[in-house]
């Protein structure tokens, strides 16, 4: 609550950011003000309908209608001081939320504030305005700005007397500025226009001090059973007061013994997390009205309209206008909110995921806000079984059942806590929950409206998601469809007000510097901080002082720092300035400070467990520290450390001897009292290592891959050692002969040797060129497998490449090469078969083609037959007779063709629209 | 199969060309018909395999030289698939167990029981037992070796195992004890040159001696790589002159490069450069052990001699500390830094010296 005494001086900031806020604070203000008057001022016509119009009008956004609202007394002293009054409203705690469906219960209110047996309480059911916070230390200086011990020199007031008999005046001016809405019938505090026969504010009065006494008695007769019972522990009225009226869970809460539980909040107000989150939250959760509660959701031109006429009834606008100050991240948040509905009327975005460190409230928030919008929360967190089925059948049950018995006949809120544990089939079947497309069409869209949609598989309740890692691989898709909301700290000034709070309420003595080194020792988390307030209490300590809070060794929790942070705390000298707790202040400058820089170092590192990358981020980092070493002493000795701490590692990992890893933080503790420096550290992040690891893995895929394919004769003399030491440079200088630049026919002798011999090696050694287009387009010819790699070296002389044509050449011959031995080792495999083939095809004309001849060259000479008749000869010897020379050239010819066709290796047929004209067995060998 | 490497090698033991005396030997073990486990270490380049190939064509005849590539497929217990390259004859079974890395105990129990099972078919006209050759034994895990160590008394009457390393010192006594070591010693400058020379008669070529010499200094007499210097050169230039440039291994010109820049200055900045140019050697698959001596080598011959007995001893407790560790880079500049440290000091006492 410091935060608004902070903005206490910067008004109109104050107001322009928290409008939606202060919107929503003084609309259950008139809320609770007014409904007293219901019951109990019914003569008031007017007053009523206000009322009614006020309770009809449910407002959808915490961005409540306050002047809306203004019910003319209950008014009155808002006016002039707006600002100063939500101020003060918001300390109030039992504000309950604006928009709420559940019932408000004003007399709990009032009960409550009534209880608190407080200096200076009146009549709320009329005024609702003192700055009476129950359960802080008030504050009396804003208190007095409204309410005085004696009467006012000038101006109106009003008297109020409160249960213990004290009588307060309330200052009553500044009245006359803006709207008044129904000033006609109640012209001021008095009641002055006489419509009741007893002024209003006497029955208000009455009515207030009715409930107050019913309070009381309550409360008194609560505390009495209280104490009879065994638990000693101090419990004011107000805690045993609320139990009776928070939901059973709750109440499990505040009776456990457990100070985290017993003072976490319960509304919206109390919330110690960031404002603008909680905001955030709240406003993606009243996105979901429309659809869970059939509320219209007002649309943006409506407002506008409703706006038109009535300049100030509408805060909610303004609101929106002035966040466009905003920064832009912030903006974007926004206007996610302001996002259009989709057609089933559900917000884009389904699902809001929260995320961040352990201990700022986020479980705490997404129950309390949705609590707060009137769900009933259903949560599942890491203790259930998150297994795919189970999981599914949890989620359908939170989002399409309903409770029908029992209190809480409100819709579900579906919170799954801690996700980022679950696995990604969970996080699948969610994801297909939210993806889901309406099934039955039109019929979805009323039914859902009217909360009936038992069977709709189509998602019509909120989820909230809470995560402390965002970037879990698992919640990757999720994180897309996510209305994403990151946590920041808390903010230690709240923090230490609310541990004063509870300390005080639990009699302990404290002040504000021990409290807020305790919020620095623990990171602001608020868990951590009441916890070990809550142990220490419990060993009796009743004053806490600072010395006491360091030296105690619990509430520091693993911190998980990034790895960033703990090379830069190695590599940086603490200032002197800083303070910073393991270290004690006076000690800082003195000569201790090694011990204490000792420890602060070895609690970082060993909290951090990344030993590895730890060490490697040292390794990578430490030459470039600006360290004075002319005798390379400190290196020499951090050098001497890392090869002990890896030394280490391989006997941890071999040995499965994980008891001596305690020894590994101790690099850290080495390398800081060697290179820490006063200046800044410029640290990059470690990739060498891994680089090396890639590259050599790469060099030695290429060298497998060379080796594959090896013929067993070489691959037996030769090892992946010996060719990269010994072979591989050498052998890429043989392959490269010099070669004239002709065509490999007009080769010498000696030439075609000597590129007989390269091929040959080459074949052996499985290297091979292969074309390549660069990006500039040229092609080149690149060695295969990529082995120039492995034995190049940068800043070496490059060694001596073929020209684009030689290696064309030796490609090509090489390609010649590569057939001429597949047809030989076919050949060699089978020789048989090409045997009887040779022999099938000579004597025995049986294959088709030669058939089809035959068939030809019969029909062919059957037209010659009657002349061969004729000439006194048989058939059947004709083609025994050879070269029947001596007869007419027409026959010769005719028989001189059939022949040839018949017995020719070659032949052709001529089928149209083939290309097959031309086939025969042709080697490889007759051609080269 | 053109490479003079390949070309040349000799298949039989009574062709080997240096080292005869122990070719003899092996011939002798040979031919009373069984022999024990062999070891036979040396350093690389030395002659190893080719004298154990020679050894099995002694053993089985021709038909140990028609090799095939198989892979095998041996699950280890934790159901996990571990694919192996081994060459194998009808005789004899090659396997590098080390390129399973860790689980080459595995490969070991499991393939050697599937060889060492199976009895060979026609005993009578073979030998009753088949040989496995482990290569790079020095690389074996312990666990690997002393799964070894039962296998090769158990099977001892159907299998015979040929191991090779280059040294004996990573391979664990009881092995050791269990064979009969074979030093295949590097062969002298004389030999190498022979063998170059005869080489190039064969190939029609003229080495003048000179060249061979230089050759055979510059490969440090390691014959593989003689001969490939050689046949790169007939490539580079022919006819050979006698002052020709030698061709060599790019890393080793890299590593001296790297050595020179450790002696010419000596600051975290240089010590920033030498790490880079480190990992550059590391990631073109050259074993850190390698690294550090030939570091060492090109220190030593660049530093003074009082320093020689001091940089050897730091170059021996770190790579001590290498062949302990895992991750290399840091003992390689662990050295590196002590190094600099040692001849920086040692430089400015000289000047101090000087100075007065």
């Amino acid at each position: 609550m410091d935060e608004y005494d902070e903005l206490f001086e910067i008004q109109d900031d104050f107001e322009d950011q928290y409008a939606d806020e202060l919107d929503a604070l003084a609309q259950m203000e008139a809320e609770k003000s007014s409904k007293p008057l219901i019951r109990h001022n019914g003569a008031t016509g007017d007053d009523i309908s206000d009322i009614e119009h006020l309770l009809d009008d449910q407002p959808m956004t915490p961005k409540a209608k306050r002047q809306k609202q203004d019910t003319g007394v209950a008014k009155r002293l808002f006016d002039g001081s707006q600002i100063q009054q939500s101020k003060v409203l918001s300390q109030n705690d039992d504000i309950t939320p604006p928009s709420s469906p559940e019932q408000y219960e004003p007399r709990q209110a009032v009960r409550y504030a009534s209880a608190r047996s407080a200096s200076a309480l009146l009549d709320i059911s009329g005024f609702a305005a003192i700055p009476e916070t129950p359960r802080r230390p008030h504050t009396t200086a804003l208190a007095s700005l409204h309410v005085l011990k004696r009467p006012p020199l000038e101006g109106d007031y009003i008297s109020v007397t409160d249960s213990a008999g004290c009588r307060v005046y309330l200052r009553q001016k500044e009245d006359t500025g803006t709207k008044r809405v129904d000033s006609r019938i109640v012209p001021n505090a008095q009641g002055g226009l006489g419509l009741l026969a007893v002024p209003i504010g006497v029955l208000r009065e009455q009515e207030a001090e009715r409930h107050h006494q019913q309070v009381v008695e309550e409360s008194q007769r609560l505390t009495e059973l209280l104490t009879r019972s065994v638990n000693d522990v101090l419990v004011d009225a107000e805690n045993t007061e609320e139990e009776e009226h928070e939901d059973p869970e709750d109440t499990e809460g505040r009776r456990s013994r457990l100070w985290v539980d017993r003072f976490s909040p319960h509304h919206y107000t109390e919330l110690l997390s960031d404002d603008f989150t909680n905001r955030c939250l709240l406003k993606w959760l009243k996105l979901w009205d429309t659809v869970v509660f059939g509320r219209e959701r007002r649309s943006r031109p409506a407002r506008t309209e409703r706006q038109a006429p009535n300049q100030n009834s509408f805060k909610p606008n303004q609101g929106n206008q002035n966040q466009n100050r905003f920064k832009s991240k912030v903006e974007v948040t926004e206007e996610l909110l302001e996002a259009e509905l989709d057609q089933y009327k559900r917000p884009k975005f389904k699902v809001a995921l929260l995320s961040g460190p352990p201990g700022l409230g986020k479980t705490t928030l997404a129950h309390v806000i949705a609590k707060h919008a009137g769900y009933n929360v259903v949560e599942i967190n890491a203790s259930d079984d998150r297994s795919a089925e189970v999981f599914q059948k949890r989620i359908d049950t939170a989002t399409q059942m309903k409770s029908v018995l029992g209190a809480n006949e409100r819709p579900n809120c579906l919170i799954i806590d801690e996700i980022d544990g679950a696995p990604a089939a969970a996080i699948n079947i969610l994801l297909a929950v939210l993806n889901r497309k309406d099934g039955h069409g039109g019929e979805a869209g009323p039914e859902g409206t009217k909360k009936k949609k038992k069977k709709e598989p189509i998602l019509l309740r909120p989820i909230i998601c809470i995560c402390n890692d965002l970037y879990v691989p698992a919640l990757r898709p999720l994180r897309q469809q996510a209305f994403l909301l990151t946590f920041p700290q808390t903010q230690p000034s709240r923090l230490t007000q609310r541990l004063a709070e509870i300390s005080l309420q639990q009699g302990l003595k404290v002040d504000t510097g021990t409290l807020m080194s305790l919020c620095e020792k623990t990171d602001n988390d608020i868990r951590s901080c009441i916890n070990t307030l809550q142990f220490l209490h419990g060993r009796g300590h009743k004053q806490l002082d600072t010395k006491t809070i360091q030296s105690v060794s619990v509430g520091q929790k693993d911190q998980h720092k990034g790895l960033f942070h703990l090379w830069q705390e190695i590599f940086q000298l603490p200032r002197i300035k800083r303070k910073r707790i393991g270290e004690g202040f006076e000690e800082l400058v003195g000569s201790g400070s090694g011990a204490q820089r000792f420890q602060h170092i070895l609690h970082l590192a060993s909290s951090s467990g990344e030993y590895e990358k730890v060490s490697q981020g040292l390794y990578d980092n430490y030459l470039s520290m600006r360290v004075r070493d002319p005798n390379l002493q400190s290196v020499c000795e951090a050098l001497d450390w890392l090869s002990f701490s890896d030394r280490l590692n391989q006997v941890i990992m071999h040995g499965q001897n994980f008891t001596l890893m305690k020894y590994l933080p101790f690099l850290a503790i080495t390398f800081h009292f060697l290179f820490a420096h006063t200046h800044v550290p410029r640290i990059s992040y470690p990739h060498s290592h891994h680089e090396a690891t890639s590259r050599l893995v790469s060099s030695r895929n290429a060298l497998s891959t060379m080796l594959v394919d090896i013929p067993a004769s070489i691959r037996t003399r030769i090892s992946q050692l010996s060719l990269t030491l010994d072979i591989l440079t050498l052998l890429l200088d043989i392959i490269c002969p010099k070669l004239r630049p002709v065509n490999p026919q007009l080769f010498s002798s000696r030439e075609k040797e000597q590129m007989r011999e390269l091929i040959n090696t080459m074949l052996a050694y499985n290297l091979s060129y292969r074309q390549d287009r660069t990006p500039e387009g040229q092609y080149t010819y690149v060695l295969e497998p990529r082995v120039e790699d492995v034995v190049k070296f940068a800043g070496l002389p490059p060694r001596r490449q073929l020209t684009y044509q030689a290696k064309q050449t030796i490609s090509r011959e090489m390609e010649q090469e590569k057939m001429r031995r597949a047809e030989q080792l076919m050949l060699q495999r089978n020789p048989a078969v090409k045997a009887e083939e040779k022999k099938s095809s000579g004597p025995k004309p049986t294959r088709n083609h030669q058939q089809r001849l035959e068939n030809i060259v019969k029909q062919t000479t059957v037209e010659t037959r009657p002349e061969v008749d004729f000439f006194g000869r048989a058939v059947a010897p004709k083609p025994q007779t050879p070269q029947p020379s001596s007869e007419t050239g027409e026959k010769c010819a005719v028989q001189a063709m059939g022949t040839a066709v018949g017995n020719s290796d070659v032949w052709f047929r001529f089928n149209e629209g083939m290309s097959n004209a031309v086939r025969r067995n042709v080697y490889i060998r007759e051609l080269l | 199969m053109s490479l003079w490497v390949d070309k040349y090698r000799p298949s039989s033991l009574g062709k080997l060309d240096y080292h005869k005396d122990q070719a003899a030997q092996l011939k002798n073990l040979v031919q009373c018909g069984d022999f024990p486990h062999l070891l036979v270490y040396g350093p690389s380049g030395a002659g190893k395999k080719t004298r154990i190939m020679c050894l099995l064509r002694e053993l089985y005849g021709a038909g140990v030289e028609k090799l095939r590539i198989e892979h095998q497929t041996v699950v280890a217990p934790s159901k996990k698939k571990i694919e192996i390259n081994t060459i194998a004859s009808n005789y004899h079974l090659e396997v590098n167990a080390s390129d399973a890395g860790n689980q080459d105990r595995v490969v070991i129990q499991e393939l050697i029981k599937t060889v060492a099972q199976s009895q060979q078919i026609q005993s009578s006209t073979q030998r009753e037992f088949k040989v496995v050759l482990l290569t790079e034994v020095d690389r074996l895990t312990k666990d690997a070796q002393h799964a070894l160590r039962r296998t090769m008394e158990k099977y001892m009457g159907t299998c015979r195992l040929i191991l090779c390393s280059t040294s004996t010192s990573k391979v664990i006594g009881p092995i050791r004890s269990r064979c009969l070591a074979i030093r295949v010693p590097l062969p002298s400058t004389e030999e190498v040159c022979s063998v170059l020379t005869s080489v190039c008669k064969k190939e029609g070529l003229l080495l003048p001696p000179e060249l061979a010499k230089q050759i055979s200094d510059k490969a440090g007499r390691n014959l593989r790589k003689a001969l490939l210097m050689c046949e790169a050169c007939r490539v580079q230039q022919y006819p050979f002159s006698v002052d020709q440039n030698v061709p060599e291994t790019d890393w080793e010109v890299y590593l001296r490069e790297t050595a020179n820049a450790i002696v010419s200055q000596q600051s975290p900045q240089r010590l920033m450069e030498v790490r880079a140019r480190l990992y550059e050697l590391l990631t073109h698959c050259i074993p850190p052990d390698i690294i550090m001596k030939g570091l060492v080598q090109e220190l030593l011959s660049n530093c003074d001699g009082q320093l020689k007995t001091e940089v050897a001893h730091m170059a021996a407790y770190y790579e001590h500390r290498l062949q302990l560790g895992s991750k290399a880079i840091y003992h390689l500049e662990a050295f590196t830094a002590k190094f600099m440290a040692i001849y920086k000091k040692f430089m400015e006492d000289g000047l101090d010296a000087m100075m007065f």
